[in-house]
């Protein structure tokens, strides 16, 4: 055992470590403001997550309807349980309308209205006049909005000419002194390391829905950057806020889009009944996903689920007729046929509440910075570390995501990170050389890791990890289920221990990558059930059984967890940013939240 | 063997040729051309009164025939050269050997050609 | 003339391990997999796994993750969304191209062949170098060009009879399925920009939105980037996400013609 790796040395301005949505966007923001910027993702940049993005991304263009960016904003502050922190929900509604219209230009090929504007469709929790009316606001190509959006901004980045290191894994973040220096990352081809150094390094790595059995997430959604902050001793803040998509595909958990809805689809129990309009008397199939998600499981835990076992809901479109389905939601039909053998003109889709966003992540404020709890001040800048995307909790999604708006998330603060990185960093910046202890921690653990001498597949214990996660954090939790799967996380923490990597190459070990993956989705794991099981409240995506009611005195706030090296997890907090940026809106004090 | 030329280095290569369409629509004109003109040979062979050296010498002299042969002829080469070229560049990967064969075929085209419409032309002008 | 001297390493020659089904197993299918290890430099070979079907999911990807998961751990594939829509998980499947996440095992007969997609070089198992597909599709220079400037505070305008063009033009995944499967490709790789790569330009030669048709055109204009195509078609009968880029390269070649004409 020792550390005889060829190490390939690299120095950049920047470095952006993931290639979907947003960390494409920071790329080609970067690469055309002259920083020399290199971008480091583990699988080819189209082939990221945000390509299975469906149904939009919200901006109050009004293209279909009246609309302003202070009713998005309050939208997105109701759905958030007032847990988001309203100036930076403030900056992503104002600058959603530019950050779309940039992407037009770009040339995404959004579906047009008959004046060829960009086609909104309605979506959850999107109203107009602060509640009262329902927004065309989501702006779409089809039901392909992620993949459109991810390949133009990959074309972007070529045509800016930006550098790729593809098929890299990164292992750990380069700290020295409190201080973010660089990163680390496995070159999958030749089995390399590679070592950058940067100004900046910028974390865009997406969530960690693989941490549950049943997700939308891709295979590799296991939140390495989140977990790279944990080992760098950073927080992560608000991660037991877990999004279960009312619609996955029974079985498969394959997204279907909320815009199945949006356009006028609608879900029915057992009985044939429409159950929203119970839950939901406005919104009704349009109310916020936490909302619809609950509903579904107390329709399903009251016996009046569909299926042999009584445990999944019908989402009907039959009724909007295949010129409709065909010309604004042909991927669905696609997946539904595929992965449900249903013909969406004639039949229902079988549907379950699925794992789908991590509203938590890595504390930023609005400019994309990495922030933490330091000597008592809740908003230290951490140097040279940034977070985008689904990775970062800005916050502006708080305790529940609307749909549409991680889209629109991804897209206006990776361009905010690139903007503020140009403001940190002179182009051309001489870098102080990096000692060899420097980078030992990074390869400790990959050796610690690679060479772990036991008995236990990493596969097993993913798999305990996953079905634990599922029944012990999911759509309502009790204070009991919470500790016993605290409990059982912590044997699984520890079985860990016992895993061994049967590929002793290092061209592309994906058995070493996935025991890496396993390790970062374990500390989250940690994260989630201790957050959890910590709040004693119910807001959001987080519904207690013994705690029903939102609790603002005790529990406006966000929490910061941290982990050490056994994945032990430290509790503390940060406030809720109750201010706006501007006088152009107020902010929007707490009052219940009904759809 | 390592590569040292970047990816998209390689794959620019020489650039564009600035033809291609020329050899493309050619290849359709002289297909299009000779569907009538082969149709009018198997009419007029199976029209002849016999096969004998006399009556088909005395069928190609007569001048609409042998003015529809010449044209035979020559889109029939051309078109086969065409055909043969892109034969070559699906087959052939060495380039020398490519360069090579295309100079054989144009010259072969051209030489059968040349030599089939003197034929004619002998033909009809004699008689 | 084509190369009837084979590159090193292409011929599967070792024999395979085989991996049975555990006792009792009754729905049992063999997984007939290639495997390649970059570290011995050997022939490539084929290892059989017996899986219980009935513990397991119904997609050819399900059977390939049991496989990783329970029975060895070091076959190496690239897999991501598993729904279809990143294009990671293309392979030779029973022969023909496809995504192993949406190709159903049940509508496949007898043991089940899986190879890398044909004519790359491998890496590792099935896992292939994709480099020269993924250059030819940044060569295209695939991005929006437009000498008009965009109006400054809304998108550009395009009627919806104009957007409707893209479809089947943008929806490529990049799963290079299309283009491993075409002779034409396989003969000539560094000059044949392939039926992926053709798509792509295709996409944006008929965008409305976009005024370098000419200059796209002209970069096309040459006897082996466009005209290797001879309708094969193997493109479209492969394509996972049901697009036909032999049609986008015929209407390609008619936007030439066009032109001269």
């Amino acid at each position: 055992m020792g550390n005889e790796y060829k190490i390939v040395d690299h120095t950049y301005d920047v470095v952006i470590v993931g290639a979907g949505g947003a960390g494409l966007r920071a790329t080609l923001g970067m690469a055309a403001q002259g920083l020399s910027t290199a971008c480091v993702t583990k699988v080819f940049p189209t082939r990221s997550h945000t390509v299975a993005a469906q149904g939009g991304m919200s901006a109050a263009l009004g293209n279909m309807g009246e609309d302003h960016w202070t009713w998005h904003m309050y939208d997105t502050v109701k759905g958030s349980d007032w847990l988001g922190d309203q100036d930076a929900i403030e900056y992503m509604c104002r600058e959603a309308m530019p950050a779309v219209i940039e992407l037009e230009h770009y040339g995404v090929p959004f579906s047009r209205t008959e004046e060829g504007k960009i086609y909104q469709r309605p979506f959850g929790g999107m109203t107009t006049h602060f509640g009262e009316g329902t927004a065309q606001r989501t702006c779409a190509a089809a039901d392909r909005t992620g993949h459109a959006i991810l390949h133009t901004l990959y074309q972007q980045s070529l045509k800016h000419k930006a550098e790729f290191y593809i098929e890299h894994f990164a292992t750990d973040l380069i700290m020295v002194d409190g201080q973010c220096k660089g990163v680390i990352s496995i070159d999958l081809a030749t089995g390399e390391l590679h070592r950058y150094q940067a100004h900046m390094v910028v974390l865009a790595t997406g969530g960690c829905g693989r941490t549950y059995f049943s997700a939308t997430s891709a295979h590799t959604c296991t939140g390495d950057g989140n977990a790279m902050a944990l080992r760098a001793g950073l927080p992560l803040q608000d991660m037991e806020f877990v999004q279960f998509h009312p619609t996955g595909i029974y079985g498969a958990g394959v997204l279907i889009t909320e815009g199945v809805r949006g356009e006028g689809g609608y879900l029915t129990n057992s009985e044939g009944d429409r159950f929203m309009e119970r839950y939901a008397p406005n919104a009704k199939d349009l109310a916020s996903r936490d909302v619809v998600s609950r509903s579904m499981t107390m329709e399903i835990n009251g016996g009046r689920g569909i299926g042999p076992d009584a445990d999944h809901i019908h989402l009907n479109l039959q009724h909007l007729g295949a010129d409709v389905i065909e010309k604004r939601l042909p991927g669905i039909s696609e997946s539904a046929s595929i992965f449900a053998g249903v013909d969406v003109t004639k039949e229902p889709i079988p549907v379950i509440p699925t794992v789908h966003y991590n509203m938590g992540g890595i504390p930023t404020n609005y400019r994309g910075e990495v922030v933490t709890l330091k000597d008592g001040e809740p908003d230290t800048v951490v140097p040279g570390l940034m977070a985008i995307g689904e990775a970062a909790c800005v916050s502006v999604h708080g305790a529940n995501r609307l749909g549409s708006n991680s889209l629109l998330d991804i897209v206006v603060f990776g361009r905010a990170a690139s903007i503020r990185a140009r403001e940190l960093v002179e182009p051309g910046q001489s870098h102080k050389p990096l000692t060899a202890d420097d980078i030992q921690p990074a390869l400790d653990h990959l050796d610690k890791v690679r060479f772990n001498k036991g008995e236990t597949r990493t596969a097993d214990v993913r798999d305990r990890m996953q079905r634990t996660m599922q029944k012990h954090a999911a759509v309502f939790r009790t204070g009991e289920s919470l500790q016993q799967g605290a409990e059982l996380m912590r044997g699984i923490v520890d079985e860990f221990d016992d895993v061994k990597v049967d590929d002793k190459q290092m061209i592309w070990n994906t058995d070493l990558v996935e025991t890496l993956e396993l390790e970062n989705l374990l500390a989250q794991a940690q994260t989630i059930v201790h957050g959890a099981l910590n709040r004693t409240e119910s807001r959001g995506a987080h519904a207690r059984d013994d705690f029903e009611d939102r609790n603002d005195e005790e529990w406006m706030k966000h929490t910061l967890t941290w982990t050490d090296e056994r994945a032990n997890v430290t509790i503390d907090y940060r406030p809720v940013h109750m201010t706006t940026l501007t006088d152009e809106c107020e902010v929007i004090p707490p009052k219940k939240r009904v759809y | 063997m390592t590569r040292l030329r970047t990816p998209l280095s390689q794959v620019k290569g020489l650039g564009s040729a600035k033809e291609g369409t020329g050899h493309f629509w050619s290849q359709r004109l002289s297909a299009l051309a000779l569907v009538p003109l082969i149709i009018w040979l198997c009419f007029s062979i199976a029209s002849l009164p016999g096969m004998d050296y006399v009556t088909v010498r005395e069928w190609l002299g007569q001048p609409v025939t042998a003015i529809l042969m010449i044209l035979l002829i020559i889109a029939g080469f051309y078109h086969a050269r065409l055909g043969l070229q892109e034969v070559a560049i699906d087959y052939i990967s060495d380039h020398a050997l490519r360069t090579a064969t295309f100079i054989a075929i144009t010259f072969g085209a051209a030489l059968l050609a040349v030599t089939g419409v003197f034929s004619v032309l002998r033909i009809a002008l004699a008689s | 003339m084509a190369e009837f001297t084979l590159p090193a390493n292409s011929i599967v020659k070792t024999k395979g391990q085989v991996f049975k089904a555990p006792e009792g197993a009754t729905n049992v299918r063999t997984f007939k997999i290639y495997r390649y290890d970059p570290d011995s430099g050997e022939n490539p070979r084929v290892d059989s796994y017996e899986v219980d079907l009935d513990s397991c999911g119904p997609m050819v990807l399900d059977a390939m993750l049991k496989i990783k998961n329970e029975i060895d751990s070091t076959l190496t594939f690239r897999r991501s969304c598993r729904e279809g829509i990143c294009g990671s998980c293309a392979m030779n499947i029973d022969g023909g191209n496809g995504l192993a996440c949406t190709t159903s095992i049940a509508d496949i007969e007898g043991d089940i062949s899986i190879y890398p997609l044909p004519h790359q070089p491998i890496i590792k198992d099935l896992v292939s170098d994709l480099t020269n597909f993924y250059a030819q599709y940044a060569s295209i220079e695939p991005w929006l060009k437009s000498d008009t400037p965009a109006p400054p505070d809304r998108e550009r305008l395009q009627s919806p009879e104009d957007r409707e063009k893209l479809d089947g033009a943008y929806e490529c995944i990049m799963c290079a399925c299309c283009s491993t499967s075409c002779p034409s490709y396989w003969w000539n790789p560094e000059r044949y920009l392939g039926p992926a790569a053709l798509l792509a330009s295709y996409r944006w030669l008929i965008d409305s939105r976009d005024d370098a048709t000419g200059e796209r055109l002209d970069d096309l204009e040459d006897p082996y980037k466009l005209y290797r195509c001879h309708t094969i078609m193997n493109c479209a009968q492969v394509c996972p996400k049901g697009l036909n880029p032999a049609k986008a390269i015929a209407s390609t070649k008619r936007m030439m013609v066009e032109r001269r004409l």
